[in-house]
């Protein structure tokens, strides 16, 4: 880590002449981050990674427009040189700028947040990591016909110090640990079935290296290595419109696609229209657009434990707090930074984050949180008489004003009267946001509620991948067109 | 520029005399990235990145160790040394073995143009104000991307290999729009000099795109014959490389190709090759393992020819690396970053006149696996997509979803355009022409 002395005088500087140098507005981000990776492809360790990386970053205001540098190798002169070069860029941007920048207004923090951990991973002995992701592929090839595997184990530590012209001073760390296993009965080529557990890419939370042995990977090894072979050769899943119960993981990836990034409220005034796209949502709906059922209700909440969108101030010092999106279905608020919040005359909720310390602060998901309603993921099943339930993300596309997506899961089952029966394959179904939401008629309960991982959330240029959590439980759709050409 | 060249060579000397293995391979990677972002005819984020990197890949009885580190003092080439060492040992030796040879010193390639280096925040915030200036005259909205990178890419080995490239890449994309009649246009450009970019030109591409898109229309699902834009050809072009390019799923038997070199794969019109020594290109002559690049025949006539590999994906295949290997701390392996799809005889109007009833498309969003054992994908359109009727452009129609699958796809391609526009994508640049394809299920717009 930079020295904390070291952190402090540079920040004493940039506060300190950012104001002469004629920015109305100032703050500095250092950032250390550690990373490890340790993952097993047919139960031989295939790749072990170790990183790190530190550096800083300047963001001011100046004539009414943001100027942003960072550089790796924070001391006194380069945070003076940075300061330098964001004034000189801000005023630049000013020429066209014919608005300036307001800031919705917020408190003076000094603070810390230390993500809540029993067992720090990277303190865990690599062969400890290896022998329990042996362990879970000899679990997985208990199944003869089982002929791939992986099995893998992610950490992420960020040590983040924020000072900002507004008074705000703060101090935080926080973990991330994840872990994932597949298996596949492979046949050749173009034959293979394949399953995923916890879901696709690992299930990755805020945490230490104890929220492993809670994702009830060895419990699921058996079913996951038999669902693989049976998909082997099990049918495409045919087009009809029918009735869809999704498994909590697709749910996130649901919420995710089509109330996330369509609610994040830079995107909504274009500044993503040249990259990943606008927003149906427009700000004359809030309050008004009936988004989804009166059962669904949303939240951001970054203050909620052990989400990959958990922390205790976002990149503008914002406080982590909950706040609604959707309420009984209707449009209410948005994923905001303190710049677009004063656009519609509210407060921040606290959403601006950046990737990495030489990354710009965007809007982006935090947790976004689907209230649970009652009941499991078998419940829901048995009270539905005809139609289909998909488990585990394996496809996703969506357009660039986040409503007509296309998504699909590993599995998909047949539901007859209140149970499964045929599996299939090709388990794709599509909709449109607002018609799909509002078809949602029920809601899985607490004890199926989990708060989902999303390692790699893209968005902006330079591209950056955040890490986003999405609370869902299974849920219930009616009228979805699912199947072949969905 | 950041360091000198002097400088990354100290490091990288300093770094192998550090190191305990018993062969150590070295990537020095230094960027610069100035961004400049604008959208609602203001700029948005404008921002100046710096960052230094080496990613270390330590050798020691067979075992491959990977680590990375930014920190490049005497005391962090150290702690990353070490940290290389101690996963060693927790590794397999890599069967076959690896090893590391001397490759030799690849040509110079020129691409790296001072200007652009320096081009300050207000020569971009002009370029910027030039491209706002055109939309308004339109009563459209502008927004775009104008990026200016510096990259400095060393590779060092233990045997001996030393390379050295850097360059400048000057990047605008403009996005033009009316969203109370859903109006879209789009452009982009690329070179290794930012003065090769003509940001008028592009703008009244973009510009022109989203006046004639206002007030679209919706279409029924069904076939249609499309004809895409050349980006839309790069961003299939680019899947390929996900799923069929990459000698790593080939050797493993899981890539689109493998066990069908020689086989029949797309129409006999379609040839692709990856080449970073086109001129236009101009791309790094090396790669990451410090193996200088060869131009690779993917597909030939219709015919799978080969993939591209790194040292590893070769050895398992048996053949010799073609110089593709990505840096060290990525696990997806070789990839080809220069695609170009070989040009026709056709041009864009003559493709249009030709076509009784079909699409034009000028652009794809969100292209993602849909079956990658099929090569399937699916992507909805954007930035102006077009209705053909009777040889002529009538109506522009609103955004549509397909799902190619991508070489039967190019199994019926009827006319390429001999134009080609260079398009970038992730880290890949292609080369890449309008193409005209039959029978492509469009399945509307979901409402």
């Amino acid at each position: 880590m930079p020295d904390l002395l070291i952190v402090e005088r540079a920040a004493e500087i940039v506060l300190n002449e950012a104001r002469a140098m004629g920015a109305s507005y100032a703050d500095l981000r250092s950032v250390r981050i550690s990373t490890e990776t340790v993952r097993l492809a047919n139960g031989q360790p295939d790749q072990i990674d170790r990183g790190r990386s530190a550096g800083f970053a300047v963001r001011v205001l100046a004539d009414g427009a943001w100027g942003f540098a960072s550089a790796p190798d924070l001391n006194e002169k380069t945070a003076s040189a940075l300061l330098k070069e964001a004034v000189a860029i801000a005023k630049a941007s000013a020429r066209l700028n014919a608005v300036p920048v307001s800031l919705a207004a917020m408190k003076s923090v000094q603070g810390q947040y230390t993500t809540p951990f029993q067992v720090n991973p990277f303190e865990v002995p690599l062969q400890d990591k290896i022998d329990f992701l042996r362990e879970l592929d000899s679990a997985l090839r208990a199944n003869t016909a089982i002929n791939e595997t992986e099995t893998f184990m992610e950490f992420r530590r960020e040590e983040k110090w924020f000072y900002s012209t507004e008074g705000a001073a703060i101090i935080q760390t926080i973990l991330h640990s994840g872990a994932g296993m597949v298996a596949a009965a492979r046949r050749s080529r173009r034959e293979a079935g394949e399953r995923s557990f916890p879901t696709s890419g690992g299930q990755h939370v805020a945490g230490g290296y104890e929220v492993i042995a809670n994702f009830g990977m060895r419990e699921a090894a058996p079913r996951i290595s038999e669902e693989a072979v049976l998909l082997l050769d099990a049918p495409v899943l045919p087009a009809q419109e029918t009735t869809l119960i999704l498994s909590g993981d697709l749910v996130s990836l649901q919420i995710h696609e089509s109330i996330g990034h369509p609610l994040e409220l830079d995107r909504v005034f274009g500044s993503e229209r040249n990259f990943s796209g606008t927003s149906f949502a427009t700000p004359e709906q809030r309050g008004a657009l009936q988004y989804a059922a009166p059962i669904v209700t949303v939240y951001s909440d970054p203050s909620a434990p052990g989400g990959l969108g958990s922390y205790g101030y976002d990149d503008e010092g914002i406080p982590a707090r909950r706040a609604a999106l959707i309420e009984k279905g209707v449009l209410v608020d948005y994923l905001s930074s303190r710049e677009t919040a004063s656009r519609i005359g509210r407060d921040s909720t606290g959403a601006m984050r950046a990737e990495s310390w030489g990354d710009l602060p965007l809007v982006r998901m935090t947790n976004i949180n689907l209230e649970p309603g009652s009941g499991t993921l078998e419940e829901l099943i048995a009270e539905t008489d005809q139609g289909v339930t998909i488990e585990t993300p394996a496809a996703w596309s969506i357009d660039d004003r986040r409503e007509n997506f296309q998504l699909g899961g590993e599995v998909a089952w047949e539901i007859r009267g209140g149970k499964r029966g045929q599996i299939y394959k090709g388990a794709v179904y599509s909709g449109n946001t607002v018609t799909f939401w509002n078809n949602c008629d029920r809601i899985g309960g607490p004890a199926e509620y989990r708060i989902w991982g999303t390692p790699n959330c893209g968005k902006g240029q330079p591209g950056q991948n955040m890490r986003t959590g999405q609370g869902a439980s299974p849920a219930r759709f009616r009228n979805v067109r699912v199947g072949e050409n969905a | 520029m950041g360091r000198t060249r002097s400088e990354i060579d100290h490091i990288l000397e300093e770094a192998l005399g550090l190191s305990t293995g018993d062969a150590t391979e070295l990537v020095f990677l230094g960027t610069r990235d100035v961004t400049t972002r604008f959208a609602e005819s203001r700029i948005h984020q404008h921002m100046s990145a710096s960052d230094e990197r080496l990613v270390i890949r330590l050798h020691r009885e067979g075992r491959i160790a990977v680590t990375a580190t930014n920190d490049l003092s005497t005391s962090g080439l150290r702690q990353a040394l070490a940290t290389a060492a101690d996963i060693a040992g927790f590794l397999e030796p890599v069967e076959p073995a690896l090893g590391i040879v001397q490759s030799p010193a690849a040509s110079a390639a020129v691409a790296y143009d001072e200007s652009t280096d320096t081009a300050d925040a207000a020569l971009r915030a002009g370029m910027v104000e030039r491209i706002v200036a055109a939309a308004n005259a339109e009563k459209v909205q502008a927004a775009g991307l104008l990026r200016l990178t510096t990259n400095t890419t060393a590779v060092a080995n233990s045997a001996g290999t030393r390379q050295f490239h850097a360059e400048t890449v000057a990047e605008l994309s403009i996005s033009a729009s009316d969203d109370a009649v859903l109006g879209q246009g789009w452009s982009t450009g690329i070179s290794h000099r930012l003065a090769d970019l003509d940001a008028e030109a592009l703008a009244r591409i973009a510009v022109g795109k989203a006046v004639r898109s206002r007030n679209p229309v919706a279409i029924p699902p069904g076939e249609y014959t499309v004809i895409l834009e050349p980006a839309a050809v790069g961003q299939l072009l680019l899947f390929l490389g996900f799923l069929a390019f990459s000698g790593k799923s080939f050797a493993q038997g899981r890539g689109v190709l493998s066990g069908r070199i020689g086989e029949t794969v797309t129409g006999a019109n379609i040839t692709i090759h990856e080449d970073p020594f086109l001129p236009e290109f101009a791309g790094m002559p090396f790669d990451y393992e410090g193996v200088p690049k060869k131009p690779v025949v993917l597909i030939e006539n219709g015919v799978a020819r080969g993939v591209v590999h790194d040292r590893a994906s070769a050895v398992m295949a048996g053949t010799e690396s073609t110089g593709h290997a990505l840096p060290p701390d990525n696990a997806r392996g070789p990839y080809p970053k220069n695609l170009t799809l070989l040009p026709g005889d056709s041009t864009l109007d003559g493709m249009i006149a030709a076509t009784p009833r079909g699409l034009l498309i000028t652009h794809f969003w969100y292209v993602n696996y849909l079956n990658p054992m099929k090569a399937q994908v699916s992507a909805t359109t954007r930035d102006g997509t077009f209705l053909i009727e009777n040889g002529s452009i009538t109506q522009p129609v609103q955004n549509v979803r397909v799902t190619p699958a991508i070489l039967e796809a190019l199994a019926r391609v009827e006319a390429i355009g001999k134009e080609r526009i260079l398009y970038p994508q992730y880290s890949a640049v292609m080369s890449v022409p309008a193409v005209k394809m039959a029978q492509v299920v469009v399945s509307g717009d979901d409402e």
